[in-house]
């Protein structure tokens, strides 16, 4: 196990576990088999077209490059969740991340999600993120509560924002969790400053 | 009696007297020897002068000033002008090199290693965590404390919720000063 803590077992609801573990460049087919394997019904709202070795390519070269990370759950063999940490190195939103979660259909709200996206959680603090959004429509509910327990809150709501892959609009809700009181503790703590003054 | 006198010196902001704790609370709380800690303020909180004198010994410490230092750990170029004529001959500077430009003021049988710390620390994603990186260097290079005594006091020491990225500033900064330490 490194520092980041993974790979780790996570418990389920109903008994079984699942082992997190950071994703790899090796880990690239099985991660596009994943994908694959979901219906359109669950595809319909991701930001990219995920099936294709052109996606696959560029996820892997954000990862290599850190303006991604990502954690897999792994259960008999295959992967069966993925949850994406994005970042802009550069620029006006460097100190912000965005989580992209999904869950393969038969292990849905039995914690594979949640697991995956407190462990998300974890690294965007780890890297001194201060802020992470997610972005949800409004059919994903489980989805919602997941983040909402992982201290999200609605911060927007844009109204036919999403096109589906069937075309269909969809409005979009913007979640955010602002953490960025963990490092205001931590730069008070090094302000050098005597005791009782300029505090 | 072992005893080893530390100035860390740099800039308010640069977690300097956080530094100083870090070392004292390792040996004191977590290695069973004896620490005083004595902290010097500029003026303003941030960006005047800052320094704190560590004294780490075997036996309990009479006299809590440091009046000539064993180990100097460095993150400005002014700590540097003061602070380097007061080295022992065969002391050891631990510098932030691209903050220190050591110069011609120190004894000739010195020693003195620097560390891209701010770099280190912005790498891991946070400048803030520049005098973790600072602490770790000092454990790597110095071999005066346990690593995880320090860890420990590190853990001890930073909010909730930082202590992983501290943590990782610690042993960046521990690594590479093994490996100036040590070399190949």
């Amino acid at each position: 196990m490194d520092r980041d803590g993974f790979p780790r077992v996570a418990k389920l609801k109903d008994g079984s576990s699942v082992e997190i573990s950071l994703a790899r460049a090796a880990d690239g087919p099985a991660l596009l088999d994943f994908y694959r394997s979901l219906s359109d019904e669950d595809r319909l709202v991701l930001t990219d077209d995920v099936t294709t070795p052109d996606w696959l390519a560029r996820f892997l070269a954000k990862l290599d490059s850190g303006a991604a990370t990502s954690l897999v759950a792994r259960a008999d063999g295959r992967i069966c969740g993925e949850a994406t940490l994005h970042r802009n190195l550069h620029g006006w939103s460097r100190h912000v991340g965005e989580i992209r979660l999904n869950v393969a259909r038969d292990r849905r709200g039995k914690g594979v999600g949640y697991a995956l996206a407190a462990g998300v959680v974890k690294l965007a603090i780890d890297m001194g993120l201060e802020k992470m959004v997610a972005y949800f429509v409004a059919s994903q509910v489980a989805a919602r509560k997941t983040f909402e327990r992982l201290g999200f809150r609605k911060e927007a709501e844009l109204a036919r924002q999403v096109t589906d892959i069937r075309g269909i609009k969809r409005d979009l809700f913007i979640y955010a969790n602002d953490v960025s009181h963990i490092w205001a503790a931590m730069e008070a703590l090094v302000e050098d400053s005597r005791p009782h003054e300029g505090q | 009696m072992a005893r080893t006198e530390i100035r860390v010196g740099g800039l308010g902001g640069q977690g300097i007297i956080l530094c100083g704790s870090i070392i004292g609370k390792a040996a004191a709380i977590y290695s069973g020897r004896h620490a005083a800690l004595i902290q010097a303020f500029g003026p303003e909180a941030r960006g005047s002068a800052c320094s704190a004198q560590v004294i780490v010994a075997d036996e309990a410490i009479g006299y809590p000033y440091v009046r000539s230092p064993d180990i100097l750990v460095l993150l400005s170029q002014d700590a540097f002008v003061q602070f380097a004529p007061q080295l022992k001959p065969d002391g050891l500077v631990l510098y932030e090199n691209e903050l220190v430009q050591v110069q011609g003021k120190l004894p000739v049988t010195a020693r003195a290693l620097g560390i891209p710390a701010t770099r280190f620390a912005e790498e891991l994603g946070r400048r803030l965590v520049l005098n973790i990186v600072m602490a770790g260097f000092f454990t790597g290079a110095t071999n005066l404390l346990s690593i995880d005594a320090v860890e420990k006091a590190v853990l001890d020491s930073v909010p909730k919720g930082t202590e992983s990225l501290n943590l990782k500033a610690l042993m960046k900064g521990y690594e590479y000063g093994r490996g100036l330490a040590t070399p190949t």
